[in-house]
């Protein structure tokens, strides 16, 4: 469930940035940072290590405007994808309204994927959410990269039926916002009140 | 208390200016679980209060694991000190946390005083304000809502040509 808040008229839809490490995650949202306007953008959070992954969420608001008096707002968030992090995961899930689901698309990373796309789905069970109603979109990033994984394998390999799919280059910003496109209409499409 | 948004918004702000004034903090924020700032009073213009409410609401979110881990449900209060300036976060209710930013740790017991007392009269009108909040939300009109944030969505995250060519139909 959104925030939503008559009273200070704010709806506020929270959109994490899941997936395995180094799989792109927070380049995705760097690229969005630097391409949206100022007046639609907040600040950018970085939490990383020394070596620059993602040490607990990355984020950053983006503010689209009025919609029928209420501030329409996206937080975006990334994961650390390490798979020691796992505790930190859990905490940033909880509460989202739609997952985008970054794949490293490097053929030896198809069992990375596919173990933390897994996971991922416990942690929604775990907070009491549907993952197949879900709104979700499923990003094969790293296409500059072969030998690549065949886009079709992980929603086979995963039982993914109808999934939004995009493929992606996110340190050129190839496929990137095209993602944020697809996963805030998932949200928006499958708000309901009450 | 049940009272009309607007008027325990004013009410809340109201708590909150008290507060700050007494315990002189530089600022008070009342935050969502789900990370978002509610409301704020004080100096409120030298802090970034989103990336304050994300970020406390996951360290918030992560000492409850921690409490978990220690056999504790959770733990209610959160405080941090620096060398200038120092934090202290309660739980007010299940759904709201309140921040205070001070500088002067010798004053930490008036703090802690003024966070307790405001901080009651402050649950109590976030709930009754609550029941509000579910009737004022379900005045929306559902149609129109998706019509015009679908409208900003294609407008404001736009896809350049070459990167709609590269990744395919809709």
């Amino acid at each position: 469930m959104p925030h939503l808040d008559p009273t200070e008229r704010q709806v506020v839809f929270k959109i994490v940035y899941f997936g395995p490490g180094m799989s792109g995650k927070t380049t995705n949202l760097l690229f969005v940072h630097r391409t949206l306007m100022d007046k639609y953008r907040g600040e950018m959070l970085v939490l990383d290590t020394e070596k620059e992954r993602t040490l607990f969420f990355d984020f950053f608001p983006v503010s689209l405007g009025k919609v029928q008096g209420y501030s329409l707002k996206f937080h975006l968030y990334t994961i650390p994808g390490q798979i020691y992090y796992e505790a930190s995961r859990k905490i940033i899930l909880k509460g989202a309204d739609g997952v985008v689901f970054v794949a490293d698309s490097r053929l030896n990373k198809l069992k990375d994927n596919i173990r933390m796309f897994r996971l991922m789905t416990e942690n929604l069970l775990e907070h009491g959410v549907d993952p197949d109603s879900f709104p979700m979109v499923l990003q094969y990033n790293k296409r500059d990269c072969p030998p690549v994984i065949r886009t079709g394998v992980l929603e086979r390999e995963l039982g993914l039926n109808g999934i939004p799919v995009t493929e992606s280059v996110a340190t050129t910003g190839r496929g990137v916002m095209r993602t944020l496109q697809l996963i805030s209409k998932e949200i928006i499409r499958k708000f309901k009140i009450g | 208390m049940k009272l009309p948004g607007r008027e325990s918004s004013e009410k809340i702000r109201e708590h909150l200016l008290k507060l700050v004034r007494r315990s002189e903090a530089v600022t008070a924020l009342i935050i969502s679980r789900e990370g978002v700032c509610v409301s704020k009073a004080g100096n409120v213009e030298s802090l970034n209060s989103t990336a304050l409410a994300a970020l406390v609401a996951g360290m918030f979110a992560a000492t409850r694991e921690v409490a978990n881990i220690v056999g504790e449900e959770q733990f209610s209060i959160l405080l941090q000190q620096g060398e200038k300036r120092h934090i202290h976060i309660s739980l007010l209710g299940q759904r709201f946390m309140m921040v205070i930013v001070f500088e002067d740790y010798r004053r930490i017991g008036r703090v802690r005083h003024e966070a307790r007392t405001a901080g009651s009269e402050i649950a109590a009108l976030l709930e009754g304000r609550r029941e509000q909040e579910e009737k004022e939300s379900k005045d929306i009109s559902m149609p129109e809502f998706r019509e015009y944030a679908l409208n900003l969505i294609d407008r404001i995250f736009v896809v350049g040509e070459e990167e709609d060519a590269a990744s395919g139909p809709d």
